[in-house]
């Protein structure tokens, strides 16, 4: 049984002409001690897809409207509330992409690190406080016992970063989402950070959900990926099966935006046109206005996954054998 | 801090001047119209009236620190014991509109953000903007003409001390006045609460608390009201200026014999030298406030330092 | 969208808002048409008359003097645009020009901007009493008073706004193309500051209606013989149990005008950009 289990998950938006579903049939699984990296443009539904299986989309402005998101076995769409909160920041918790805006500027991160521990776990407030000396010590901050009485804003973005992984492993989690955790910093300091990551996953064994734009991080940290394009899945598989063997020509031209680092080039290969806004009902594969080997049949008919090899899978017209035809 | 020094220099000077501002010879202003010529020419003499004027704000600055604000035109006191005599009432009356500000105002914005577009938020909301358009004066009138004259359940003016008969009891002269003027202000803050509630539920920290599962109350108030606590923390200085200013009206619709009514009657009397006493007793205040304001905004925010 | 489209649609995207627009467009039509609109003069007395109940030819009765009750509340209207009109005209230019030249020209700022911290030093109805003292009761009076009250509050959030502003790269672009001063103000300032300063003028407009209503209350106002609200309360207020129609109808027409603001202005508010939405303290 897989740790996390995501079966056509839906999550629509209110506007004013009524609800648009955002992300439609996505499913995915993360096994123990896993690692799933979900790469795709922003606005692409990835977001919204790691804020509903923590369970945070608040309804106002976003909610899951069908699917299944079992963990560990348990249906969580069909939990209360009350249910949820048991789990989240306990057995599964969540670092953000703002690391200067997500910790509360009032309160010293030691007393946020905590927060978690205490709601979770029966520990007296000396126990918590020697804990979350224990916790910076492992997101390897300098001088444990002194950086937990800072505030916030004494803090470096990578440092207030480590003390979101602090937070977020206090309750030893069995998953970890990491929504675009390196995006607003340095790049040695993304590095660390992603280092610091593989490390304690290591260490504790936890499975983790790597949301990101940027497959360079994926491919280096990831066992398996999840490329999304408006609201879909268009192809998947384990790392080094999608990699070597590219399928679906949006995941080709990511690859091919990346620019090189052992040459210079004079220009950048991106992918041409924009993606249609969310609004927009595109029929056919929603790709087909950006795709250079589009053909009458892509306007038409969404393309269901077809399996190129063992578990990679992609949702192309043309990416088994008759793609040869557009190189 | 070292800002307000200027600022409370720069106003006293207008306080100073005020009595320069009216047309005619200061000395005969500040003694009335029973002035006779030898009792301005001494006047005169002892404030220097006819030395410059910053010379002349100086010894007057002087007599200030000594506590001598002049000498009422009407009574025939010194000034300052005639604002004395109405601190008791304008003080007690703006600790019960406070307590009401606070009472009020608090938990109805709290819970108006946090039932946001029910209801319960539009009526609160709506209610809000519809009593900070009422004027004051006109709220007074008809609470008194319906709870004193109507139903004869509160006196309708007047407020005789606690330090008289009747003790604390009778701060029930003071329950409709505190609520006439806790009305507007109460208004303000139900507005402000709510929308300083807002704005921190959508910041990344409030998500952050969520995440750790808390519970919704706790991220409530831990995480999203003590943080709105500081927009909210700022504008009680707004809220004493305001305060200030209707409990001017108040007191006069009320007959209250507070520092408000006071002011209104002075103008009326021409008594200029208490309107000046006056002016400059609020100014002083009003800094004091605003650097209340400024302690509380320092503590409640670690990013702020006082240096 | 323009600049007018969007305004009209946060506006008109509300029942509650559009409801005030229609009562305040109501009241400039009272206001300009006043001696069409008013069956009475509001200053004719008619002893016989006096205190009569709101019925034809008295719509809305009539005072201890036997004046009519509506025709004086048509010129109050009048009054009300009066006051509303020149003090945020005052407000918005004096305090406007001030707040914006001196964030736009710093040594300036230090010295007009402390001027305005020592005027702000004075809550706001206490100034204004003072300012009277020193005049004679008249309309223009009242307007400039007014004015310079809230010209002090103006300047304090233009300049915040003209600093943020002053710190965007298209304000700079334009410095470095070489645009002069009036021209980076006037051109490419300012047109951003248009809806903050609508949001503003209802606010003091409100407010302007209030202070003088109260102004008029205690008798340091309009001269007693204008015919505005604030006057008609003030006057008949002995007579709230024989006459409740005095004061009921002055005072809900000086309610539902600052009210119909209050609700424009927080509609308009919603609409304009988020940087400069809370810098406006209205209601």
């Amino acid at each position: 049984m897989p740790l996390l289990d995501v079966s056509e998950l839906e999550i629509s938006v209110h506007s004013t002409g009524g609800d648009i579903a955002v992300v439609k049939g996505v499913s995915f699984q993360v096994n123990k001690s896993g690692t799933i990296g979900i790469v795709g443009e922003s606005g692409c539904g990835k977001s919204l897809t790691s804020l509903a299986i923590m369970g945070l989309l608040d309804g106002s402005q976003a909610r899951t409207t069908g699917g299944t998101v079992r963990f560990e076995g348990t249906e969580l769409l069909g939990l209360t509330m009350r249910e949820r909160r048991k789990i989240m920041g306990n057995q599964m918790s969540m670092i953000f992409q703002e690391p200067m805006t997500s910790l509360n500027p009032v309160y010293r991160v030691g007393d946020q690190i905590a927060e978690a521990l205490r709601q979770h776990r029966s520990l007296t407030r000396k126990a918590a406080r020697e804990r979350a000396i224990e916790l910076l010590r492992m997101v390897r901050i300098p001088r444990p016992d002194e950086r937990i009485d800072c505030f916030p804003h004494q803090l470096s973005g990578g440092q207030r970063q480590r003390v979101m992984v602090a937070i977020a492993i206090a309750c030893e989690p069995k998953l970890l989402i990491a929504d675009e955790p390196t995006t607003a910093l340095d790049v040695t300091v993304q590095k660390e950070i992603l280092g610091l990551l593989r490390d304690l996953q290591e260490q504790t064994g936890m499975a983790v959900v790597l949301i990101s734009h940027d497959l360079g991080v994926v491919a280096e940290t990831c066992d398996f990926v999840a490329i999304m394009y408006r609201g879909k899945i268009v192809e998947t598989g384990r790392a080094e099966d999608v990699f070597s063997s590219v399928a679906h020509p949006y995941t080709r031209g990511l690859l091919n935006s990346i620019p090189p680092v052992d040459r210079d080039v004079e220009v950048l290969n991106e992918i041409p046109g924009r993606v249609p806004s969310i609004e927009q009902n595109v029929p056919g594969c929603s790709f087909h206005s950006r795709c250079t080997i589009a053909a009458g049949i892509c306007r038409e008919i969404d393309p269901e996954f077809s399996t190129v090899s063992g578990k990679h899978e992609v949702r192309c017209h043309f990416a088994l054998g008759s793609n040869n035809r557009a190189e | 801090m070292l800002t307000l020094l200027p600022t409370l220099a720069a106003a006293s000077f207008l306080v100073f001047l005020f009595i320069h501002l009216i047309p005619g010879d200061p000395a005969a202003i500040l003694l009335g119209d029973a002035a006779t010529p030898e009792a301005a020419a001494a006047l005169s003499k002892e404030l220097g009236l006819d030395e410059p004027l910053l010379k002349q704000y100086a010894l007057w600055l002087g007599n200030v620190a000594q506590g001598d604000l002049g000498t009422s035109i009407f009574f025939q006191q010194p000034v300052l014991s005639v604002i004395g005599d109405g601190a008791e009432t304008s003080i007690l009356l703006a600790v019960m509109t406070m307590f009401w500000i606070i009472a009020f105002g608090v938990p109805v914005g709290v819970i108006s953000a946090i039932r946001r577009g029910s209801w319960i938020d539009q009526i609160s909301s709506g209610g809000a903007m519809l009593f900070a358009s009422v004027p004051t004066f006109w709220l007074g009138l008809y609470l008194i003409h319906i709870f004193s004259v109507g139903l004869g359940w509160f006196p309708s003016s007047g407020f005789p001390s606690i330090s008289d008969d009747g003790g604390l009891a009778n701060l029930r002269y003071l329950l409709l006045p505190s609520l006439t003027l806790a009305a507007p202000n109460a208004a303000l803050i139900i507005r402000l609460v709510r929308a300083s509630m807002l704005d921190v539920s959508r910041e990344d920290y409030v998500r952050t608390a969520r995440a750790k599962g808390l519970h919704p109350a706790r991220v409530a108030v831990r995480h999203v009201f003590r943080n709105a606590l500081i927009a909210v923390a700022a504008a009680f200085g707004f809220t004493f200026a305001a305060l200030v200013s209707e409990a001017v009206v108040t007191e006069t619709v009320f007959s209250l014999p507070g520092i408000g009514r006071l002011v209104v009657q002075s103008i009326l009397r021409r008594d200029y030298p208490v309107i000046q006493g006056v002016v400059l007793v609020v100014v002083v205040l009003y800094m004091a406030v605003n650097l209340l304001v400024d302690l509380a905004y320092a503590s409640l925010d670690p990013r702020v330092s006082l240096n | 969208m323009t600049l007018l489209g969007s305004i009209g649609s946060a506006v008109f995207g509300r029942w509650l808002a559009t409801t005030g627009l229609i009562w305040l467009a109501l009241v400039a039509i009272s206001a300009v048409a006043a001696p069409l609109i008013a069956p009475f003069d509001p200053l004719e007395i008619n002893p016989i008359e006096r205190l009569s109940e709101p019925a034809p030819p008295y719509l809305f009765g009539t005072d201890h003097f036997g004046r009519d009750t509506f025709s004086r509340a048509v010129y109050g209207a009048r009054m009300a645009s009066i006051i509303g009109c020149g003090s945020v005209l005052v407000a918005l230019f004096a305090g406007g020009l001030c707040g914006m030249l001196s964030a736009y020209f710093p040594q300036l700022g230090h010295v007009l901007m402390r001027v305005v911290d020592v005027l702000m030093a004075f809550p706001a109805l206490l100034l204004a009493l003072v300012l009277m003292t020193l005049l004679e009761r008249s309309v223009i009076n009242t307007v400039i008073v007014i004015g310079i009250v809230y010209a002090a509050t103006t300047a304090r959030i233009l300049y915040g706004m003209t600093l943020k502003l002053k710190g965007e790269v298209f304000v700079d672009a334009a410095i470095c193309t070489g645009a002069g001063h009036s021209s980076v103000l006037l051109r490419h300032i300012f047109p951003n500051l248009i809806s903050p300063l609508l949001v503003q003028a209802s606010f003091v407009f409100a407010f302007s209606q209030l202070q003088a209503a109260a102004l008029d209350f205690l008798g340091l106002g309009l001269p007693p013989e204008v015919p505005s609200w604030g006057n008609m309360l003030a006057e008949e207020r002995i007579y709230i149990t024989r006459a409740p129609w005095l004061l009921i109808f002055p005072g809900a027409l000086i309610i539902l005008t600052v009210f119909s603001l209050n609700l424009v202005g927080d509609a308009i508010r919603d609409a304009i950009d988020p940087r400069f939405r809370g810098d406006i303290a209205g209601v």
